[in-house]
């Protein structure tokens, strides 16, 4: 029950700071991407089936909330809770690099797979270089960089 | 560590006295965790390809719904959920619409089947009597490719020529949905190789003769540049009236006799003594022709 009710409220606040902070706090466009750096949290510390159901979750209320193609951001989100669980497990993520190094294949694997099911689907292929612009490359610097402290709080709420 | 996870495993599942149950246990929470993995991928997939389906908006429309409630979108889910029955409903009626399809294409089939043991016997019969045998057509179905707006109701080119078969003073008909047959459009007056010139029946240089339908009056049918036919030399006596069908008469050399050509619209008793004139409006639709069927006849036998 207490995990239930963990979940939800980590759900709510979440997406109230993804997506209403998101709006207001944003500097041209550039905001971290929470939702990424907590799956992956979820997918290190947690139970894997926890980090891909949030991570779904998560997704699927981004994309109902965007314009994108629906269902995007739900199978990348899955994706990436599940490849961490499975093979970021056993990796120190205490050490502030690894946290770093974590994010950054997380990043890299929702871009990177963003851009292909858009290159598939819709054929645009501005999506597939979409990573290496510039406003793309400082939404995955920035999400990098908050990566420590996110890790930081969760870990002092999972003490608590 | 592994012996307290074994005796945490024992704890939880506290019948279990195997020394592997704790790794079996943790087999089957893999199996598990990848079997949920698939699942959510398969939905997330089904999401993406169905992007436009209104299944998918739907379901897009209740997660907003439940994020952010409001009126509107409570009623974009109801307008949704709407679509979504109304592709239900057209699926339910496409499926029986398929099976009255596939009903008539029996009878169809049949009714070819019968034909083909006709042609057979006719053959054999004319065979037998030495008889020269009516000629047969091929319907050739051509786009229409050149039209001019200055001579619009006086020709068109086709996309059909000299290779598909296609020679002068062949009849250009028009399949006509309302009264569901062909009717009259004008006849080929030059042929290239894969085009042809075709003089439509409201040109004013031609002139096709016809009769009232089921009254046996011949008259002609001149063109004059508009939608409508000046249909002349029809006797002063001769019953016609707003309305009469025009059709080609037996006179035509190239079209066949009650080739369906136009409908009376007006009738004058002025012009001569001897005869009346009256106005029909063309069967065919001038305005929206976009394909023609060329009837060429089969070769002699």
């Amino acid at each position: 029950m207490k995990k239930i009710i963990y979940y939800m409220l980590l759900y709510i606040f979440l997406s109230i700071i993804q997506f209403v902070f998101g709006k207001y706090l944003s500097v041209f466009g550039i905001f971290p991407n929470f939702i990424l750096i907590v799956v992956a949290y979820l997918g290190v510390s947690k139970k894997i089936i926890n980090a891909q159901v949030m991570g779904f979750l998560f997704g699927l209320t981004w994309d109902a909330f965007s314009t994108d193609i629906f269902g995007t951001r739900a199978l990348m989100f899955t994706v990436i809770g599940y490849l961490i669980g499975k093979f970021c497990r056993d990796f120190d993520m205490n050490k502030i690099l690894v946290q770093f190094l974590v994010i950054l294949l997380a990043n890299i694997v929702y871009w990177l797979g963003f851009g292909l099911i858009h290159f598939t689907i819709l054929g645009n292929e501005s999506y597939m270089t979409s990573f290496i612009d510039g406003v793309c490359c400082v939404k995955v610097i920035v999400t990098v960089l908050i990566a420590p402290i996110v890790f930081h709080v969760f870990g002092m709420i999972n003490k608590i | 560590m592994v012996k307290l996870k074994e005796l945490t495993c024992k704890c939880v599942y506290g019948l279990c006295l195997a020394p592997d149950f704790y790794k079996m246990c943790q087999r089957r929470k893999v199996k598990y965790e990848d079997l949920i993995f698939l699942v959510l991928i398969l939905v997330g997939f089904s999401f993406i390809i169905g992007k436009f389906t209104s299944t998918v908006r739907l379901i897009k429309n209740l997660v907003y719904c439940f994020s952010y409630s409001n009126l509107s979108l409570i009623d974009c889910v109801f307008q949704s959920s709407e679509n979504f029955t109304n592709d239900i409903r057209s699926i339910v009626y496409m499926r029986h619409e398929n099976i009255v399809y596939k009903q008539k294409n029996q009878e169809l089939t049949d009714k070819l089947r019968n034909y083909d043991i006709m042609a057979k016997e006719y053959d054999n019969l004319s065979k037998l009597l030495k008889l020269t045998k009516v000629k047969n057509t091929v319907s050739v179905f051509a786009r229409i490719s050149i039209r001019d707006p200055d001579k619009w109701y006086r020709w068109f080119i086709i996309n059909k020529g000299e290779r598909d078969g296609l020679y002068n003073e062949l009849p250009v008909l028009m399949f006509n949905k309302k009264k569901d047959t062909l009717c009259a459009v004008g006849r080929i007056v030059g042929t290239y190789g894969s085009s042809s010139k075709v003089a439509l029946i409201t040109n004013t240089a031609h002139a096709l003769p016809v009769e009232i339908k089921n009254k046996g009056v011949n008259c002609l049918a001149e063109g004059f540049d508009s939608n409508l036919l000046r249909i002349t030399y029809i006797p002063r006596d001769a019953d016609v009236k707003v309305g009469d069908e025009v059709v080609v008469s037996e006179l035509s050399s190239v079209f066949q006799k009650d080739t369906p050509v136009g409908v009376v619209t007006d009738v004058s008793e002025k012009s001569s003594l001897d005869f009346k004139t009256a106005t029909a409006k063309v069967f065919f639709e001038i305005d929206t022709i976009y394909e023609a069927i060329i009837l060429v006849p089969k070769m002699k036998i």
